[in-house]
């Protein structure tokens, strides 16, 4: 039991881009006042000048690793690295060894999180069986085990008639089936986007039509059956129209849009640099550009990270042989801020709605946000202050991110859950 | 280090002085050339233009001799340690056969003696010559070879640190022997 | 003759690992003093001490007969102490990354290393992690600058003005290397460059400085200097680019028919060799009197003696 007294903050919300001056309490978990010059016996209190408080993140794209590859993350390290972000609620992919393919199994991961994570995890369900994309997987119990998203994550479903039986047999259970959307006859050993740089840089390309064609039959195959498709981490702009253009048809169709394809493109892989590789892969400036403006018109439901760690060694291969993904759940809200809030490319409403309303909604999950009488539950970010993205500053057990060692404006100085303080610095 | 007013330029000798060393020691050659008949070699870049002078001179006189060049820098002892450029290099030209030839070599100044070892080196590389001798248009000492010229146009008496600096109209658009002097005496 | 200091002399390099990262100065440099080089092969000792005590390790992990030996002929003709790894691609994929095998090699103080790998990009991965000297003998489809140095060497020897001059590079220009280096140079050099191949086998993307063209009759209509074959390697392609190697023949190879046209323009002939015969190339254009096909292989020797010369092994250990 205790009270905080939240001083002289700046309060951010999904509703506007103005940003609002207030003191918060928190009394034994939740928000009790909001005003100016509150003044409460017994708090702590809790300087915020030069911060804003805002709703904590949800990231519905994370690879936790765990089971399988602990060596990578762990359901525990994953869970400290989304605090360290800001992030207070995870949909963890189930592309595990095993692949979580039925109830019994999200059953375990939810058991673990129960046990080492400080904060709530959902455990998306495969689609197919092993993510094989050939035989549905139980989705009957994953849906019971409370998986809210099915997804073969990390492969397309190949065969447009399993994904057509997919989608329609969810749709029982009211669960969206998320697509990683590839053509792997198109995009085979590629490494990254195909086009004049995987030319110059002598590396097998991904077309983006591989995206793409995958994407327009996907939500093809939505349009058809009525069901609801979710594509992921969506990377080009010929995909995101398409997808502009199915939201207008009233097709029920989600997407998301992860930080790196916003903020790098194919040019940032210099030299050979594979913390520049993942799948899909960066593109080019013209689709950062786009992307971008689509996340400010509202294409984009959500932003999510695609949260990917791999080791250094695996990393330190060659280009073409080490393994795609990076990580982003400590680096997302304050590259976002470096990029964009910071020069008024989009405001911070857009970020709590992308990055934390809407994602909440998604998955059902129990919506938050800084009023009286709710949960308390978010982050307190010190705009004029840096963050060093240092091994030593990441709680992930991998440190595969574009910005290892570098240093970007803004940092995540609290992040307040209930009645805890998930970090203070 | 030491700035331009640090330098202290010193002329030995001026265009005219080095015409007359030239002939001298060019016709101190001549007199060897009693029994037989020796090819020059010209160590790049201005041994070169000292053979093609020496060569011209006698010339004159109605004697031909021919010229090769060679540039030692693929020879030189001390490519490790030259910083971040290595030297230019020439192609060397020896256009006759060097088996049983007395060859002379020509350098402009004769300093530690490195240079002529690199090039004596190089030299064997074309073939056995019967005798190779060696002819300077300066010596300034401070050898750290066995090396001696034998055919010497002056002598200058220099402190280890001076730096000689031979001009060549053909290579430098300058002509003159001059003596350059760093002033230790460099404050910060 | 030149005045003396006429162009400044660029500073050494670590490492060459492909055509893109050198200024045309470096370019300009490297093939001038590869001229030097080549006078010393008139010699009976064709050997110089520059690199003496120095030790070179030629890596290679995919065969090579012609690079490889061409490389330690140029090493050992610099003095150096030459010793060759031929390393078979199975037995260091388990568990073992190529940073382990760097970490070994630096145990041997090695001063500069040769390296050919699959992979694109291994050697500026070497290049990152280790002190000696790196020379990419071919990586993947990145970089092969040693060759393109050499074919521009070539190509100036019997073009000594070469700006604005015309080359033709025909095949796989897609999979291949040397036609990423080579068209790279000739570009820097103010060499006119354009292709020709099979569509599929066309880089994807905007390329804009390679010409493309469609046929040998728009090769004849644009009046090359030097046509610049490519070995066709069936083997190299998991996926058909092409219906065969008979139809490759046909329709892009060097013909009878066409060469009898390329001999009457007098174009000259260049190949990186080995040469498929009865593929991109007919039998009786072997014989070519303009082609630089064995002085190509000559070539190489100079200008990797030239690029020995010039590149410095870094002084610490990283």
């Amino acid at each position: 039991m205790s009270k905080r007294l939240f001083k002289n903050g700046q309060i951010a919300s999904e509703d506007s881009p103005k940003l609002i001056e207030s003191d918060v309490l928190v009394d034994d978990g939740k928000i009790t006042q909001i005003a100016r010059g509150i003044s409460a016996d017994g708090a702590e209190e809790i300087d915020c000048s030069g911060c804003v408080l805002m709703p904590s993140m949800f990231d519905g794209h994370v690879h936790a690793r765990e089971p399988g590859e602990d060596h990578k993350e762990t359901i525990e390290s994953c869970s400290e690295a989304a605090i360290n972000g800001g992030v207070t609620g995870l949909i963890l992919m189930p592309n595990t060894l095993p692949a979580i393919d039925n109830g019994n199994l999200i059953q375990s991961v939810l058991d673990i999180a129960a046990e080492k994570s400080r904060i709530p995890i959902l455990q998306a369900g495969c689609i197919t069986k092993n993510r094989a994309g050939e035989e549905l997987a139980g989705i009957a119990g994953m849906a019971a085990k409370g998986a809210p998203v099915l997804t073969d994550d990390g492969n397309p479903v190949d065969s447009p008639v399993v994904l057509r039986r997919a989608i329609e047999y969810a749709m029982d259970f009211d669960l969206p089936l998320a697509s990683h959307c590839e053509t792997k006859s198109l995009s085979g050993k590629g490494a990254m986007n195909e086009g004049a740089v995987s030319y110059r840089l002598g590396l097998p390309g991904m077309p983006a039509m591989s995206e793409e064609i995958c994407l327009e039959r996907d939500i093809r195959i939505a349009q058809y059956t009525g069901g609801h498709i979710h594509i992921q981490h969506v990377s080009t702009a010929i995909g995101m129209n398409a997808i502009r253009r199915a939201k207008e048809d009233g097709i029920r169709v989600t997407c998301e849009v992860a930080p790196h394809h916003l903020i790098f493109n194919q040019e940032d892989i210099g030299n050979y640099d594979a913390n520049f590789k993942m799948n899909p892969p960066l593109r080019t400036e013209e689709d950062n550009e786009a992307l971008l403006q689509g996340l400010i018109e509202g294409v984009f439901d959500v932003i999510a990270t695609d949260h990917a760690p791999h080791t250094h060694f695996e990393k330190a291969n060659d280009f073409g042989s080490a393994p795609f993904g990076i990580t982003g759940l400590e680096t997302a809200v304050v590259s976002l801020y470096h990029h964009y809030i910071r020069n008024g490319r989009f405001g911070w409403d857009l970020l709590v709605k992308r990055y934390s309303a809407e994602p909440r909604r998604l998955a059902k999950a129990d919506p938050i946000a800084i009023n009286e009488g709710f949960d308390a539950d978010f982050i307190v970010f010190e705009t004029n202050a840096t963050t060093e993205f240092s091994l030593e500053f990441m709680r992930s057990k991998s440190g595969n991110t574009p910005f290892i060692d570098k240093t970007l404006n803004g940092q995540i100085r609290k992040v307040v859950r209930h009645d805890a303080l998930l970090l203070d610095r | 280090m030491s700035t331009s007013e640090n330098i202290l330029t010193e002329e030995l000798l001026s265009g005219p002085d080095i015409a007359t060393t030239v002939r001298r020691l060019a016709y101190e050659i001549l007199e060897t050339c009693r029994d037989d008949k020796p090819a020059f070699v010209g160590i790049y870049t201005r041994g070169v233009t000292l053979a093609k002078r020496v060569a011209a001179v006698l010339k004159e006189d109605g004697h031909d001799f021919e010229i090769g060049t060679i540039d030692i820098s693929l020879y030189r002892d001390d490519l490790d340690n030259l910083g971040a450029t290595m030297p230019k290099l020439e192609s060397s030209g020896v256009p006759f056969a060097l088996e049983g030839t007395r060859v002379i070599l020509f350098d402009e100044v004769i300093f530690t003696g490195r240079t002529i070892r690199a090039a004596l080196d190089g030299l064997m590389d074309y073939g056995r010559p019967s005798k190779i001798e060696l002819a300077v248009l300066a010596d300034r000492g401070h050898r750290e070879l066995p090396i001696q010229p034998d055919y010497v146009g002056t002598k200058i008496e220099t402190t280890r640190d001076q730096y000689v600096k031979v001009r060549f109209e053909e290579d430098d658009d300058q002509e003159g022997v001059f003596l350059i002097t760093k002033n230790s005496e460099t404050d910060s | 003759m030149s005045k003396k200091d006429d162009e400044p002399i660029p500073p050494s390099k670590k490492d060459l690992l492909d055509i893109a990262s050198l200024s045309v100065e470096e370019i300009e440099y490297l093939l001038k003093s590869a001229g030097p080089f080549k006078e010393l092969f008139k010699r009976s000792i064709k050997k110089v001490p520059a690199l003496r005590g120095k030790s070179v390790l030629n890596l290679f992990y995919e065969p090579s007969t012609r690079t490889s030996s061409s490389f330690e002929v140029a090493a050992k003709r610099m003095s150096a102490d030459v010793t060759n790894l031929s390393v078979s691609q199975s037995s260091v994929v388990k568990g073992e990354s190529v940073l382990d095998t760097v970490d070994t090699l630096q145990a041997m103080k090695t001063d500069y290393i040769v390296i050919r790998h699959k992979a694109a990009g291994i050697p500026n991965l070497l290049a990152n992690h280790t002190r000696a000297s790196i020379l990419n003998a071919g990586d993947g489809f990145h970089a092969h600058p040693t060759q393109a140095l050499l074919d521009a060497f070539t190509f100036r020897e019997v073009i000594p003005e070469s700006r604005g001059k015309r080359i033709v590079i025909v095949g796989d220009i897609l999979h291949s290397r040397v036609a990423r280096s080579t068209s790279t140079i000739f570009n820097k050099l103010g060499v006119e460059v354009a292709v020709l191949g099979p569509g599929p086998l066309i880089p994807p993307g905007r390329n804009d400085f390679i010409k493309r063209l469609s046929s040998w009759e728009d090769v004849f209509d644009w009046k090359p200097d030097a046509v610049y074959l490519l070995r066709v390697q069936m083997e190299r392609q998991d996926e058909q680019f092409f219906p065969s190697l008979t139809e490759y023949h046909k329709v892009y190879g060097l013909t009878s028919e066409r060469f009898k046209t390329l001999a009457s323009e007098g174009t000259y002939l260049m190949h990186p060799g080995p040469v498929n015969r009865g593929v991109e190339i007919v039998d009786e254009a072997m014989l070519y009197e303009k082609s630089l096909i064995n002085q190509q292989v000559e070539n190489g020797i100079a200008v990797r003696m030239a690029a020995l010369y010039w590149l410095k092994p870094g002084t610490e250990e990283k």
